[in-house]
C-alpha cells in the first residue's frame, strides 16, 4: 500500500502552473540576488551553516547551563607547599601552659587545619598533673569571641589605630613622666619581670627609677602570705600536697574548685579517696555549700566568725594554746572532736587549710599545721607558689590616689580590671578618666581598659608565647598555637618596646620569643634545648635551699560576727569573673545548685521558710527578692536555698555583674532577650548578667574579707531561675546512686552496700524463688559479647567530686549547643552529659536509703535535710544493650552498633521524641530550635557567630533543627582510636581510648574502655563488688556501671 | 387483630410520613441557612484559622515554641492526638457495631456521629505530624521503595503502627460513610432545582438509581464493611495505647491500656456525639427523630464505659501499690498526691462520678443535663490523656531530671484551633450533607400501618 502521501499546498502547485514553478525556483522573490544580498565575502566562505550554528548555539547554551549548576568553590586554595605537621583531618596536639591569673596548668591545646578547638589537661609533664577545671578546658573559645580587641585602640575611636601612633604618645608620655605606674594582676613570667625591669632602668633619673610595679589581683590571698611572713619570715604561700594527707582538715577552704591551684589539688585528692584501708578521711567546717564540702566525710555548717573558735579548738585540742576562745557547741563540736581524733591519729600527714582571708585565722591554721608536724610532709614551704602575689595595701593606695586625682602620670595596666573587683570601682573609673597617660594591654575594652587612651591589646593565650614560674621549682612556657587572628601585642613585647628595648614586628615579631628563649637559657633556669622544654611545656629548677624555722605568733583580731553574716564565695563556672563572657562557663550548671547564667543570694531553706521566702522554684514559679546591707552597700537578688547553709548567713558569689556599664565585655556576658537579641537598659545599654558584689566586700586590716556582718530585709519581685535540676534528693529509690561507709565496705559484704538485684520467679514445683535479673530477659542478646569491641564505661561515685571538667569537656569535643538562660530555664539545656546532685533527705539513712521502709513520707522526701550529705553523679547515655529508646524509632534514626554503641543518626531522625521519653536515664537532647541559625541564639551560641564557630570540632556534625541528640561515647575518638591501631596492625590498646569527659576528669572517676578485653581497666572496674548498674531493674542492659560511693 | 407491646418507645415520634422525612432532611440544604449558622461558621473560622496560623509559625521556627522540655517530650501534642482520636470512635462503632447488633435507633444519630469521626481522625492525624520536629520528611515513616539504600521503617516501634492503625481507620471510616451517603445524595440530586447543585450532587451521588439491584448491593456492602470496620474500632485505639503500654515509663506501661483506652475512647465520643446532636437536633427541628429515647440509649453507653473507665482507674492504682515497684507505686502516688494532683482529680471526678448519675433515670432522660455531662466527660477525657503522659513523664525514674510542664500560647491555640477546624468541617457537614440517614431512616418508619392505628377509624372499631 501506498503510504507516502503527497501533501500540496494549493491548487497551483497540484497543476504546476508555470507562474508557481517560477516563483517557486525564485525563493527570494525580490530584486536583489541571494550573492548581492549576502555581499559579505567571508560569510560566503564561512563553513558553518545555518545547523551548525543551530547546533552551536544549542550546545553552548546547555554547556552555559551545565556550567551555571555547578556549585561555586570558593576560597578553597589547596597548599601548594604543605605545612609540616598539618594535615587536614588530622589533629595536631601542642604542650602549653594555662594562666590567667587565677588558674595554672599545663596543658595539651588540639588544633585542627590550624585552629585550636580543644584544651585539655597535661598528664605527662607539669605539678598538675594534668588536672584543669571547666574554666581552662573553656577557654579556647574566649579565642573566638568576636567582642575581643583585634587591633590598638586610642580613646574615643570606634576603629582600630596604628600601633606605631600610640607607641609613639606613649613613649613620649613615659619620657615627660614624673611618675610611672605598671598595675598588673600577679606576674608569674620571668621574662616579664626581666622586661620589666629593663623598663625601670630605661626611666630612672639619677639612677632612681620613676617606675613602679603594682600586682593587684581580684581575689586575695594575701592572709596565708602574711601569717608565713610572721611565723616563717617568708611572704610565701606554700605548696599544700593533699595526696600525702590521710587526714585533710579545711575551714571555708573550697580547695576543690575554687581555692588557690585547687585543679592540682583534686588531682591529689584523687588519689587518697579510693576507698580501702588507706583511704583518706575530710572534715569540713564551712558557711555555704561547696564542692568540696559536698565530698567531706564530715561536714558541718558554721558561721564565717566561728571558724577562729573551730581552729582554736583544734589546735587546744592536739596541744596547741591560743588566746582566741574555743567555745563550740552542738553539731560543730562533735564533728570537731571527729576531725581531732582523726589528726591525732595521723599526725604529721594530716592537712589543715583554711579558706579565710583573716590573718589571725591564718596564723591558728599555720599553728595546727606546726603542731602536727605536717610542715615536711604534706605542706612544703621551700617550693612555694608565685600566685596570688597581689599586694592589697599597695593596690589600695594607688587607686585612692587615683581616685583623689594625685595618680601617677602614666599607668600601664597589663590586664587587671579594678574598675570591676575593687570595692571603690566606680569613684576608679573617674579616676583614671582624670590621669595624663592610661595605657592597657587588656584584651577588651574592659570596666578598666574602656577609659585608657590607649589599649594595645595582649594575644589571647593561645595566640603568644609566654613563660611562668608558677612555683619556685617549675619553670614553664606557653607557645602559640595559632598565628594571632587580630592586630594584638604581647604584653611583653609591648613593655620592652616602650622602655625602647625592642621594635615591632607586627605578627611577624620574634620579641617575646627572643625574651622567653633568653630567660629559659639564662642561668637561672638554664633550659638550653629551648625545643625540648616547648615539647614539654615545663621543666624542673631547683629552688634555693632554704629553711624555715617556725615561730609562734600570737594571733590578734579574727573575724567579728553579727547576727547575720555574708560571704563572698566564688562559683567554679564563673570564679572571678574573668571568663564572665564565656557562655560555655555561664551555661555550666553550678555543681551544687545547679544555676546557670546568674548569682543570687543562697540561704537555708528552713530559715527561708521561717522567714516567708519560697522555697521551691521551677520554670515559671521564681524566687523572692531580698536586698542584702553589706559595708554600706545595697545589692538586690533572689534568695536562693541553698541546704547545707548555715543559719544566720548569706553566701552571695563573685564574678557577675560584669560589664554592666556597657562595656564590651564579651558577647556571651549579657542578658539576652525571649526572642532574642540583647536586653537593653533605658539608656540602650546591655544588661549585665547578675549583680557585682566587689563592692561589697570590706578591707579588714589591710586585707580584703570575703566574710562580713550584713543585714537582710526582703525586696519586692521574684525572679526566675534557669537551674537544670528541680528536684534534689532521690527519694529513698535505691538503684540511682548507692553510698556507703568505709567501715562496711572494709567487711567486704557486697550484700550489705550493694546488693545484687534479684526478683521472684515460681520453680517447676510453683513455688517461688528468687533469681537474678539477667534470667528475667524476654530479648535476644546483641551480639556482642566476645565479639570484637564493646564499649564500656565506669564512674565512681566515690571519686566523682563534682567539679563541671567533664561537662565542659563534652561540650566543646561534641559542638554540643550554647542555649542561653531562657531556654535552660525551660528545661532545654543541651548537655550530653549531666551531673546530677543529689542531697540526703531526713526519711534517707543514707542517700537512696530508706530510713524506714514502711513508713516513708514522700512529702518529706522531697525536702533535703538541714546539712545533708552530697552525691555527684555524672550521667549520660548508657548505650543500653536493649535500648528503649531504639525500639520505639518508628524510622529506625537510633540503632545498635554491633560494638555495645546506642548510635544516633542525625540525618535519619523525624523528631518524634518518642525515644526520649522512653528513655529511663532521660539524657537524650531534642533540637528544639535551629541553634546554629535561630535568632534567639545569636548571642548565646558560638555557633552563630563567624569568629565563634571556628571552635567547632570538625569531627561531630553541628545538629539541625527537629532532631535528636546525645552522648554518643566520642564515637569520632573511638574511630580514630581504632583507625590508628589499625594502622599499626595492632589491637586497640586499653587505655588508648580516652571521651572528653574521661579525659577531663582530675581524679579519674571515669574510665572507658573495651569491655570484651578481659585485660582491659573498665572490665576489672565493673567487675568490682562496687560496681552496679543504675536501674538494673527496669532491664536495659547498659553499658555505663557506676561505683558505690563510700564515706569514710 | 394482633397484641402489640407498648412497652417500647417509637424511634420516631409524630406521624411522619416518607414524604415528611425526606423534606425534614433536605430542607436545611435546600433553603437558605439561618443567620447562627453563618455566625457560628465565621467563629469556627476564625479559631481554625488562627490554629493553623500557630502551626505554620510551629513548623517555621521549631518545636521549642510548644511548652516541651527535656523530660516531657510529648504533652499537649500526643494529648490532642489521643483525645481527638478517642472522639473519632463513636462513629465507627456507632454504625458498624450497632448495625451488626441491629440496634436500629442507631440510624438517627449515625450519619452525623461518622461525620464527626472523620473530623474528629482529621484533627487527630494533625498531631502526630505536627510534632515531628521535622515534617519534611516525615513520608519515612511510610515503608515506600527509596533511595537510601536499604532504609526501611522499624516494623518494632508501635508508632509505626499508629501509622497504620489511623491510615486504616480514616480510610475505612470514609469509605463506610460515603457508601452511606450515597442514597441520599441521590435524593437530594433528584429534587435539586438548582444546576450547579444538581451536577454537584450527582457527581456525588455516583450515578444511584434506587433500583433493587442497587439496594441489594448496598445493603451487602454496608454489611461487609461493618464486619471489616468493627475489628478496627477496637485496633485503633489498642494500638494508640500501645504507644505507652510498649514504653518503659511507668505509669505508661500498663497491660490494661488496650481495652481501658478503648472504652474511654467509646466513652469520649459518644459524650462529643451528645454535645453536637443536642445543638443539631434543634437547629435542625430533628426533635422528632433524635429525641429522649436516643439520648437516654447513649446516655447508659456513656454509663457503662464510663464504669469500665473507672474500674480501670482503679485498678491501675491497685496493681501499682501491689507491685511492689517502687517506681509504679510512685508514679501513681505522683498522680493522686503530686503537683499535677488537680488535674487526675479533674479526671476522677468527670469521668468516674460524672456518669454513674446516670443510673437516675430522670437524670439521663434530661436533655440539659446530658448536654451538661457530655461536656463534662470531654474534658474528663482530656485530662485523662494528659495525666498519662505529662504525669508519667514528669517524674520518671531518676528525680534529677524531673520536671514540670506549662503549655505555651502556641500549645493551647493549636488545640483550640483544631476545636476551630472540626467546627468548620462539622458545620459545612450540617449545611451541605443529609444529616440524617433519610433512606435508612425511612425503613423504621411505622408507615400506613401505624397512622390507621392511630387514626379515629381505628378506635371506632373498638
Amino acid at each position: 500500500m501506498e503510504v507516502t502521501k503527497k501533501y500540496w499546498k494549493g491548487i497551483e502547485e497540484l497543476n504546476q502552473t508555470p507562474e508557481f514553478t517560477k516563483h517557486r525556483d525564485n525563493e527570494f522573490p525580490f530584486q536583489n540576488s541571494v550573492e548581492q544580498f549576502l555581499v559579505d565575502e567571508q560569510l560566503a566562505e564561512s563553513s558553518t551553516g545555518r545547523r551548525d550554528f543551530l547546533k552551536f548555539l544549542g550546545f553552548s547554551v546547555a554547556a552555559a547551563t551545565l556550567a551555571a549548576c555547578e556549585a561555586p568553590v570558593t576560597k578553597a586554595v589547596p597548599y601548594v607547599n604543605k605545612p609540616e605537621d598539618v594535615t587536614p583531618g588530622v589533629a595536631t596536639w601542642y604542650a602549653s601552659t594555662y594562666y590567667d591569673g587565677l588558674s595554672y596548668a599545663s596543658v595539651l591545646v588540639k588544633t585542627r587545619e590550624a585552629r585550636p578547638i580543644f584544651i585539655k589537661g597535661n598528664k605527662d609533664f607539669g605539678f598538675t598533673k594534668g588536672g584543669t577545671n571547666p574554666q581552662i578546658i573553656a577557654s579556647v573559645l574566649g579565642l573566638y569571641d568576636s567582642e575581643r580587641l583585634n587591633g590598638v585602640r586610642a580613646k574615643g575611636v570606634d576603629a582600630n589605630i596604628s600601633v606605631d601612633k600610640a607607641d609613639k604618645a606613649i613613649r613620649s608620655a613615659l619620657k615627660a613622666a614624673k611618675e610611672i605606674v605598671v598595675l598588673s594582676p600577679t606576674i608569674i613570667s620571668p621574662s616579664l619581670t626581666t622586661a620589666l625591669s629593663t623598663f625601670s632602668t630605661a626611666y630612672a633619673v639619677n639612677g632612681l627609677s620613676k617606675v613602679k610595679v603594682v600586682q593587684y589581683d581580684a581575689v586575695s590571698y594575701g592572709a596565708i602570705r602574711k601569717a608565713n611572713e610572721l611565723n616563717f619570715g617568708a611572704s610565701i604561700i606554700p605548696s599544700y600536697d593533699f595526696s600525702k594527707a590521710k587526714t585533710i582538715v579545711s575551714v571555708g577552704a573550697d580547695f576543690l574548685s575554687t581555692w588557690l591551684l585547687a585543679n592540682e589539688y583534686a588531682v591529689q585528692y584523687g588519689v587518697n579517696r579510693a576507698p580501702g584501708k588507706d583511704m583518706s578521711s575530710h572534715y569540713q567546717f564551712e558557711s555555704i555549700m561547696s564542692i568540696t564540702g559536698s565530698n567531706a566525710d564530715g561536714r558541718v555548717q558554721i558561721k564565717p566568725s566561728e571558724s577562729a573558735n573551730v581552729l582554736a579548738y583544734i589546735l587546744k585540742s592536739i596541744g596547741g594554746s591560743t588566746l582566741v576562745s574555743s567555745a563550740l557547741s552542738g553539731e560543730a563540736k562533735k564533728v570537731a572532736d571527729a576531725a581531732i581524733a582523726a589528726l591525732k591519729s595521723s599526725k604529721k600527714e594530716s592537712l589543715v587549710v583554711c579558706g579565710s582571708n583573716n590573718e589571725a585565722e591564718q596564723l591558728l591554721t599555720n599553728a595546727i599545721n606546726n603542731q602536727l608536724n605536717a610542715y615536711g610532709t604534706t605542706i612544703d614551704l621551700a617550693n612555694d607558689v608565685k600566685l596570688f602575689q597581689s599586694n592589697d595595701k599597695e593596690a589600695n593606695q594607688l587607686f585612692d590616689a587615683i581616685i583623689a586625682g594625685k595618680g601617677p602620670d602614666v599607668l600601664i595596666n597589663l590586664g587587671a580590671n579594678p574598675v570591676y573587683s575593687a570595692s571603690n570601682g566606680e569613684a576608679l573609673r573617674n579616676g583614671l578618666e582624670g590621669l595624663k597617660m592610661y595605657v592597657s594591654t587588656s584584651r577588651y575594652a574592659d570596666e578598666s581598659s574602656s577609659v585608657a587612651a590607649y589599649i594595645v591589646p595582649d594575644h589571647h593565650q593561645l595566640e603568644g608565647w609566654s613563660d611562668f614560674k608558677p612555683k619556685a621549682t617549675q619553670y614553664a612556657v606557653a607557645q602559640p598555637t595559632i598565628r594571632p587572628l587580630g592586630d594584638t601585642y604581647s604584653s611583653l613585647e609591648s613593655v620592652l618596646v616602650w622602655a625602647g628595648a625592642a621594635v615591632r614586628n607586627g605578627k611577624d615579631s620574634t620579641v617575646a620569643y627572643d625574651a622567653i628563649k633568653g630567660t629559659a637559657a639564662s642561668a637561672e633556669f638554664g633550659f638550653t634545648d629551648f625545643a625540648l622544654l616547648t615539647h614539654n611545656s615545663c621543666g624542673a629548677v631547683s629552688a634555693p635551699i632554704s629553711t624555715f624555722a617556725y615561730k609562734a605568733v600570737a594571733s590578734s583580731a579574727t573575724t567579728k560576727g553579727g547576727e547575720w553574716e555574708v560571704v563572698f564565695y566564688q562559683k567554679t563556672a564563673i570564679r572571678d569573673g574573668g571568663l564572665a563572657s564565656n557562655p560555655w562557663l555561664q551555661e555550666l550548671p553550678d555543681p551544687i545548685s545547679k544555676v546557670t547564667w546568674d548569682n543570687y543570694i543562697t540561704m537555708n531553706p528552713v530559715q527561708m521558710e521561717k522567714m516567708g521566702y519560697v522555697t521551691t522554684y521551677d520554670q515559671e514559679h521564681g524566687l523572692n527578692m531580698a536586698t542584702v546591707t553589706v559595708n554600706g552597700q545595697k545589692v538586690t537578688l533572689p534568695v536562693y536555698p541553698q541546704p547545707g547553709q548555715a543559719f544566720n548567713t548569706i553566701g552571695i558569689a563573685l564574678g557577675y555583674g560584669r560589664g554592666a556599664n556597657g562595656e564590651k565585655i564579651g558577647r556571651g556576658a549579657y542578658q539576652t532577650k525571649e526572642y532574642g537579641g540583647y536586653e537593653l537598659d533605658d539608656k540602650g545599654k546591655r544588661i549585665a548578667i547578675g549583680v557585682n558584689v566587689y563592692p561589697c566586700v570590706s578591707v579588714f586590716n589591710g586585707l580584703p574579707s570575703y566574710a562580713a556582718s550584713a543585714t537582710i530585709a526582703k525586696a519586692e519581685g521574684e525572679y526566675l531561675i534557669a537551674a537544670t535540676q528541680i528536684h534534689h534528693t532521690v527519694m529513698g529509690r535505691d538503684s540511682i546512686v548507692r553510698e556507703t561507709t568505709l567501715s562496711t565496705f572494709l567487711k567486704g559484704d557486697r550484700e550489705a552496700f550493694n546488693p545484687i538485684h534479684k526478683l521472684q520467679r515460681l520453680n517447676e514445683h510453683g513455688h517461688h524463688e528468687e533469681a537474678p535479673l539477667e534470667e528475667f530477659d524476654l530479648w535476644n542478646a546483641h551480639p556482642i559479647e566476645k565479639v570484637g569491641h564493646r564499649w564500656g564505661m565506669t564512674i565512681d561515685l566515690s571519686s566523682c567530686i563534682g567539679c563541671g571538667s567533664c561537662l565542659v569537656a563534652c561540650q566543646s569535643e561534641n559542638n554540643v549547643p550554647v542555649v542561653g538562660k531562657d531556654e535552660v530555664r525551660r528545661g532545654r539545656e543541651m548537655h550530653w552529659l549531666r551531673i546530677d546532685r543529689y542531697y540526703a533527705s531526713a526519711e534517707e539513712s543514707t542517700i537512696g536509703k530508706k530510713a524506714n521502709e514502711d513508713d516513708f513520707n514522700y512529702s518529706e522526701a522531697e525536702k533535703a535535710a538541714v546539712n545533708p550529705a552530697v552525691v555527684h553523679m555524672p550521667l549520660m547515655c548508657h548505650h543500653c544493650n536493649h535500648a528503649p529508646c531504639e525500639t520505639v524509632c518508628p524510622v529506625a534514626a537510633t540503632t545498635h552498633s554491633n560494638e555495645g554503641l546506642n548510635q544516633m543518626a542525625y540525618n535519619r531522625c523525624i523528631g518524634t521524641r518518642y525515644c526520649a521519653n522512653n528513655c529511663p536515664y532521660k539524657v537524650r537532647r531534642f533540637n528544639w530550635f535551629n541553634y546554629p541559625s535561630y535568632k534567639k541564639f545569636t548571642e548565646v551560641n558560638p555557633a552563630q557567630d563567624d569568629l565563634g564557630r571556628m571552635v567547632l570540632n570538625p569531627d561531630v556534625t553541628v545538629r539541625t533543627r527537629g532532631v535528636m541528640e546525645k552522648c554518643s561515647f566520642c564515637v569520632q575518638r573511638i574511630q580514630s582510636t581504632k583507625l590508628t591501631a589499625k594502622k599499626e596492625a595492632r589491637p586497640v590498646k586499653d587505655g588508648e581510648l580516652a571521651t572528653a569527659c574521661s579525659e577531663a576528669c582530675p581524679t579519674n572517676a571515669i574510665i572507658v574502655g573495651d569491655w570484651n578485653d578481659d585485660n582491659s581497666a573498665v572490665k576489672a572496674s565493673s567487675s568490682d563488688n562496687r560496681a552496679y548498674q543504675a536501674l538494673e531493674e527496669v532491664g536495659v542492659k547498659p553499658n555505663v556501671w557506676y561505683k558505690v560511693k563510700v564515706r569514710n | 387483630m394482633q397484641k402489640e407491646a407498648a412497652i417500647r418507645e417509637p424511634l420516631i415520634l409524630g406521624n411522619k410520613t416518607y414524604h415528611d422525612v425526606t423534606e425534614d432532611v433536605c430542607r436545611p440544604i435546600e433553603g437558605k441557612a439561618p443567620k447562627m449558622w453563618y455566625i457560628l461558621f465565621a467563629i469556627a473560622l476564625i479559631i481554625g484559622l488562627y490554629g493553623v496560623g500557630s502551626i505554620l509559625y510551629l513548623l517555621g521556627t521549631g518545636i521549642g515554641v510548644w511548652g516541651l522540655n527535656k523530660t516531657i517530650g510529648w504533652a499537649w501534642d500526643i494529648t490532642n492526638f489521643v483525645w481527638w482520636v478517642g472522639i473519632g470512635h463513636a462513629g465507627t462503632l456507632i454504625s458498624a457495631v450497632l448495625l451488626l447488633f441491629r440496634q436500629k435507633w442507631r440510624m438517627a444519630i449515625n450519619r452525623s456521629a461518622e461525620a464527626m469521626t472523620i473530623f474528629a481522625v482529621f484533627m487527630a492525624g494533625t498531631f502526630p505530624l505536627i510534632h515531628m520536629g521535622r515534617l519534611w520528611v516525615g513520608y519515612w515513616v511510610l515503608p515506600i521503595p527509596n533511595h537510601f539504600g536499604s532504609l526501611w521503617v522499624n516494623f518494632n516501634s508501635p508508632l509505626l503502627w499508629d501509622v497504620f492503625a489511623i491510615s486504616t481507620y480514616l480510610s475505612v471510616s470514609l469509605v463506610f460513610w460515603y457508601i452511606g451517603l450515597i442514597p441520599d445524595f441521590a435524593t437530594i440530586r433528584d429534587r435539586a432545582k438548582k444546576p450547579v447543585a444538581k451536577r454537584m450532587y450527582s457527581i456525588l451521588s455516583f450515578g444511584w438509581s434506587g433500583r433493587a439491584k442497587h439496594w441489594n448491593r448496598f445493603e451487602l456492602v454496608s454489611l461487609v464493611l461493618a464486619g471489616l470496620a468493627t475489628p478496627l474500632v477496637f485496633s485503633v485505639h489498642s494500638i494508640v495505647s500501645f504507644d505507652f503500654a510498649t514504653s518503659v515509663i511507668p505509669g505508661w506501661h500498663t497491660t490494661i491500656f488496650p481495652p481501658y483506652f478503648v472504652a474511654g475512647a467509646v466513652f469520649s465520643g459518644f459524650a462529643m456525639v451528645q454535645t453536637l446532636l443536642l445543638v443539631m437536633r434543634k437547629a435542625m427541628n430533628l426533635e422528632a427523630y433524635i429525641h429522649t429515647k436516643h439520648v437516654e440509649y447513649m446516655n447508659i453507653v456513656i454509663m457503662v464505659t464510663g464504669s469500665i473507665v473507672g474500674t480501670a482507674y482503679i485498678t491501675e492504682l491497685f496493681i501499682s501499690w501491689y507491685s511492689g515497684v517502687e517506681y509504679e507505686a510512685y508514679a501513681f502516688l505522683n498522680r493522686a498526691t503530686g503537683p499535677y494532683w488537680w488535674a487526675y482529680w479533674s479526671m476522677m471526678t468527670c469521668n468516674v462520678i460524672s456518669p454513674q448519675l446516670m443510673w437516675i433515670r430522670k437524670l439521663r432522660r434530661s436533655l440539659l443535663f446530658t448536654f451538661f455531662i457530655s461536656i463534662v466527660v470531654n474534658i474528663g477525657m482530656w485530662f485523662e490523656r494528659y495525666v498519662i503522659i505529662v504525669t508519667s513523664i514528669h517524674r520518671d525514674y531518676i528525680p534529677a531530671a524531673w520536671s514540670m510542664h506549662y503549655p505555651s500560647h502556641i500549645d493551647i491555640a493549636v488545640y483550640v484551633g483544631t476545636i476551630g477546624l472540626f467546627f468548620v468541617f462539622f458545620l459545612l457537614f450540617a449545611r451541605y450533607f443529609p444529616v440524617l440517614a433519610l433512606n435508612e431512616v425511612k425503613t423504621i418508619l411505622k408507615g400506613s400501618g401505624q397512622s390507621y392505628k392511630e387514626s379515629p377509624d381505628y378506635h371506632k372499631h373498638h
